[in-house]
């Protein structure tokens, strides 16, 4: 597919965008969340809340629907006159919740203060190919890149920030104002934010007339709270049980789809243990994954086989990850000299023991779960394995960030593109990459999935890459996490779900003429 | 005894103190840097150094805590690095809530645990006893938690008749709104504060019952209730009247001290009931390495916890004429 066919597509999708949501009309509507937005500032956004309640209050140039698919929000078109350009055109007549017209002044300013270093936007690494963005007039705005960057459209759904609210002192992240289909009415933290239907937004008011989004922290009281009928809306994150009793009860509508998640283990390949790639591969047919999924997560999720989720269009199922093989781990180790020389039950080689610790963070009793089943598994093998649990942040900022780790079982989300889950993980110094993985072949590939503009060629590499990386194995993927959502069936009727668990498909949102 | 009152609230100052210290010394040694916690797991390297930078992490420990002290001296608590707000206005904003369930899990518990405590001394060894005891076994080994869960299901899940989480206008408001003739939100309040309230002062009712029972058991076996009875006295006086006060006083630094742990009960309890209190402020600012919210809540905590001594002792005077305060 050349470029402008890939744009083609994308007007031809718009039509379609707002045609297939047809939640019913509500006066109020109350969905419950695990976490409170800590700011509702689009561009310093960092949780879930945070996300899908500005993806009500703002709009960006671009919406991504369900299949991710980049179509016109703000923006009316889009066209590339060369690789390394973007040229934006936005609607006639955008104004924010203020009444203050949005023009191509407010896009600049939104994503010159993104890429801007001193302001500390935590995804600002998304848009540094981004070398500088100008109005060209009050509807048109260009944007300049370092290098052709296939992923741009994917990340453009960034709300689009008032210029001059901001400039004048106005704090967006507790009175934020936007050109969104809802706006802020009042917000207790840690507690609910309420939100009300915006006249201003470009296509019109939904027609649900509120949104009431409460924070019940605790994944089993939030199921309980929705059987109770105190809430009308409930999403992942929740335990397995909550998710399958919830699935068989009539009363509730639910949504179960492939997630835009992973769970891995991350191998540190800087680890003298772990540098020999065949030593990886030994490991990784200690993984049980049918067991992980189908006991421990009770199928909620799907046993994975690469670095590339189903749901893309770079997917390619016949790339496979060892599989699990107590007996061929047992002999792969034998084969690379350990042998229980000593008869103490672990393996040894030159008077070592084959010793290695896993680890994970204590907030998910599911991923605590499955690590100490690992733990298990290998010391069936003969592999002195203990097992490392702290909290979150322990765990990540101050071990696995720290490239101190051997083998760390975590996640990643919203790979809205295979980009984002390969890049800055498993280039040559990349700033994910924590267990210091360095392939030149990979480096090259990347980089070309990165800056080709073609579709086909890019998956070409993504799967070149993905290969390369299920044998090497950096990381090995256990699982493609599934999005559930769960709704009172009445009340909504049909609506339609974001795997990103946005909430604009369940609020009847106007439709695009 | 205005003297003493006022030595002992002098006495705050140094204990703040200390506890801003050991709370400050403890978050150093603990891993985790709020930088890397606030940009999430995308965050660059440099995107982190550069956060430190402007968030003054990287100065060195004695002057973070010399300038945190030195705020603090001027009742500044400093902001909060996630909510980016001022600290004493969100422990402000949610003091009331949390202080609103303690107070009344600590009424529930006290009528409940005296009540039991009596009715199981007076009738040792019976049914009711047995009975008793077995409801303060079971209160004392069910874990906050679950029992929370528990009663959710029950009362809101199968029976429907309580709601499941949040909270109603704040009880004295809604009384106050009772009072003028609308007592509509009082009985929204009351609801919504049943469950939490009974998960949080279960396991002190079961801790109180037991403590009156030995205490009661010990009183009723004194001479002066043996004069109390020969002289006459109604059975019901002599127990309620003679008997309990005297029992009361080991029980009631008890009390006193039950009302921390309901405080930190609270911090569970509150966020299985999405109760918007100071519990589950607490769990999120640690899980986000939040170093001004956590000072400022540990701070507001020992203060609580420091007053309700202070109460405690004051009312052992009342209660006890034989105690002088000096």
């Amino acid at each position: 597919m050349t470029r402008k066919d890939l744009f083609a597509s994308v007007a031809a999708a718009a039509l379609t965008l707002f045609a297939t949501n047809t939640a019913l009309a509500q006066e109020a509507l109350v969905i419950g969340t695990d976490v409170d937005a800590g700011t509702l500032d689009p561009r310093l956004a960092r949780d879930t809340t945070a996300y899908r309640t500005i993806n009500l209050i703002y709009a960006g140039l671009v919406h991504l629907t369900p299949t991710l698919e980049a179509v016109p929000d703000l923006a009316e078109s889009w066209e590339s006159p060369d690789p390394k350009t973007v040229v934006f055109k936005l609607r006639e007549g955008l104004v924010f919740s203020d009444g203050s017209p949005l023009t191509a002044e407010d896009v600049v300013y939104t994503f010159t203060t993104i890429t801007d270093p001193d302001f500390n936007a935590p995804q600002r690494a998304l848009y540094t190919p981004i070398e500088s963005v100008e109005a060209v007039d009050d509807l048109t705005v260009r944007f300049n890149l370092s290098t052709p960057y296939a992923p741009l459209l994917s990340y453009l759904d960034m709300g689009i920030v008032p210029s001059d609210y901001a400039e004048a002192g106005g704090d967006l992240a507790l009175e934020p104002v936007g050109a969104g289909p809802m706006v802020l009415e009042s917000w207790k933290r840690g507690s609910e934010i309420v939100l009300k239907a915006s006249d201003s937004y470009w296509a019109g008011a939904p027609s649900t007339k509120a949104v009431d989004i409460r924070i019940v922290g605790d994944n089993s009281a939030r199921a309980q709270a929705f059987e109770a009928g105190d809430l009308d809306v409930i999403q992942a994150p929740l335990s397995p049980n909550d998710i399958k009793r919830l699935a068989e009860d009539e009363r509730f509508g639910a949504a179960i789809m492939a997630g835009l998640g992973v769970t891995y283990l991350n191998f540190n390949t800087a680890d003298p243990m772990l540098n020999d790639p065949a030593m990886r591969q030994a490991f990784a047919m200690l993984v049980d994954q049918e067991t992980i999924v189908n006991d421990i997560y009770q199928g909620v999720d799907e046993v994975a086989n690469s670095v590339i989720l189903p749901s893309s269009w770079a997917y390619d199922p016949d790339i496979k990850q060892p599989t699990f093989d107590l007996n061929g781990a047992v002999a792969k180790f034998n084969e690379l000299g350990w042998s229980d020389s000593d008869g103490d039950g672990f393996l040894d080689k030159d008077g070592q023991t084959l010793a290695i610790t896993l680890s994970t963070h204590s907030e998910d009793p599911n991923r605590v779960q499955s690590v100490e089943f690992l733990q298990a598994m290998m010391q069936q093998a003969g592999v002195d394995a203990s097992v490392k649990i702290s909290d979150w942040p322990s765990f990540s900022t101050g071990y696995v960030q720290q490239g101190q780790h051997q083998i760390a079982l975590l996640g990643w989300l919203n790979i809205v593109d295979p980009d984002r889950m390969t890049y800055a993980q498993f280039t040559t110094g990349g700033s994910l990459n924590w267990g210091g993985y360095s392939n030149p072949e990979v480096d090259a590939l990347l980089e070309a999935a990165r800056t080709s503009l073609d579709q086909g060629e890019r998956a070409d590499a993504y799967q070149k890459a993905a290969a390369i990386i299920a044998e090497e194995l950096p990381y090995y993927v256990i699982s493609y996490q599934g999005y559930q959502m769960f709704f009172d069936k009445d009340k909504l009727g049909e609506i339609e779900a974001n795997p990103r668990g946005t909430f604009r498909g369940l609020i009847g949102m106007p439709s695009a003429e | 005894m205005a003297a003493y009152i006022i030595r002992r609230l002098l006495l705050f100052v140094p204990m703040a103190l200390g506890i801003v210290t050991v709370t400050f010394g403890l978050l150093l040694l603990i891993p985790g840097d709020p930088a890397a916690v606030l940009l999430g797991q995308e965050a660059t390297p440099e995107g982190i150094a550069s956060l430190r930078r402007a968030l003054g992490l990287d100065d060195p420990w004695y002057l973070r805590l010399g300038g945190y002290i030195a705020n603090l001296l001027q009742g500044d608590m400093g902001r909060s690095i996630f909510q980016n707000a001022p600290v004493s206005e969100i422990i402000l904003g949610r003091l009331g809530a949390t202080v609103e369930l303690a107070v009344v899990a600590l009424l529930m518990s006290v009528a409940l645990g005296v009540f039991l405590g009596v009715v199981a001394a007076i009738r040792q060894g019976g049914v009711i006893d047995a009975a008793a005891m077995l409801f303060a076994q079971l209160g004392i080994s069910m874990p906050v938690y679950w029992l929370a869960l528990l009663l959710m299901l029950a009362f809101a899940v199968q029976l429907g008749w309580l709601p499941a989480i949040g909270r109603g206008e704040p009880l004295v408001e809604a009384f106050g709104l009772a009072l003028i003739g609308n007592p509509a939100p009082l009985w929204e309040s009351l609801t919504h504060i049943a469950l939490p309230a009974l998960s949080l002062a279960l396991n002190s009712a079961a801790v109180i019952s037991r403590l009156v029972r030995t205490s009661m058991l010990e009183v009723l076996n004194e001479d002066f209730i043996r004069t109390a009875r020969a002289k006459g006295i109604r059975s019901r006086a002599v127990v309620w009247k003679h008997g309990l006060r005297n029992a009361l006083l080991p029980v009631l630094s008890v009390i006193g001290l039950r009302f921390g742990a309901l405080l930190g009960g609270a911090i569970l309890t509150e966020t299985i009931f999405a109760w918007p209190g100071l519990g589950q402020l607490t769990i999120s600012a640690i899980s986000q390495r939040d170093l001004p919210l956590i000072q400022g809540i540990v701070l507001t905590f020992a203060m609580i916890y420091a007053l309700i001594t202070l109460t405690v002792d004051l009312l052992y005077a009342a209660v006890d004429p034989r105690i002088r305060l000096k």
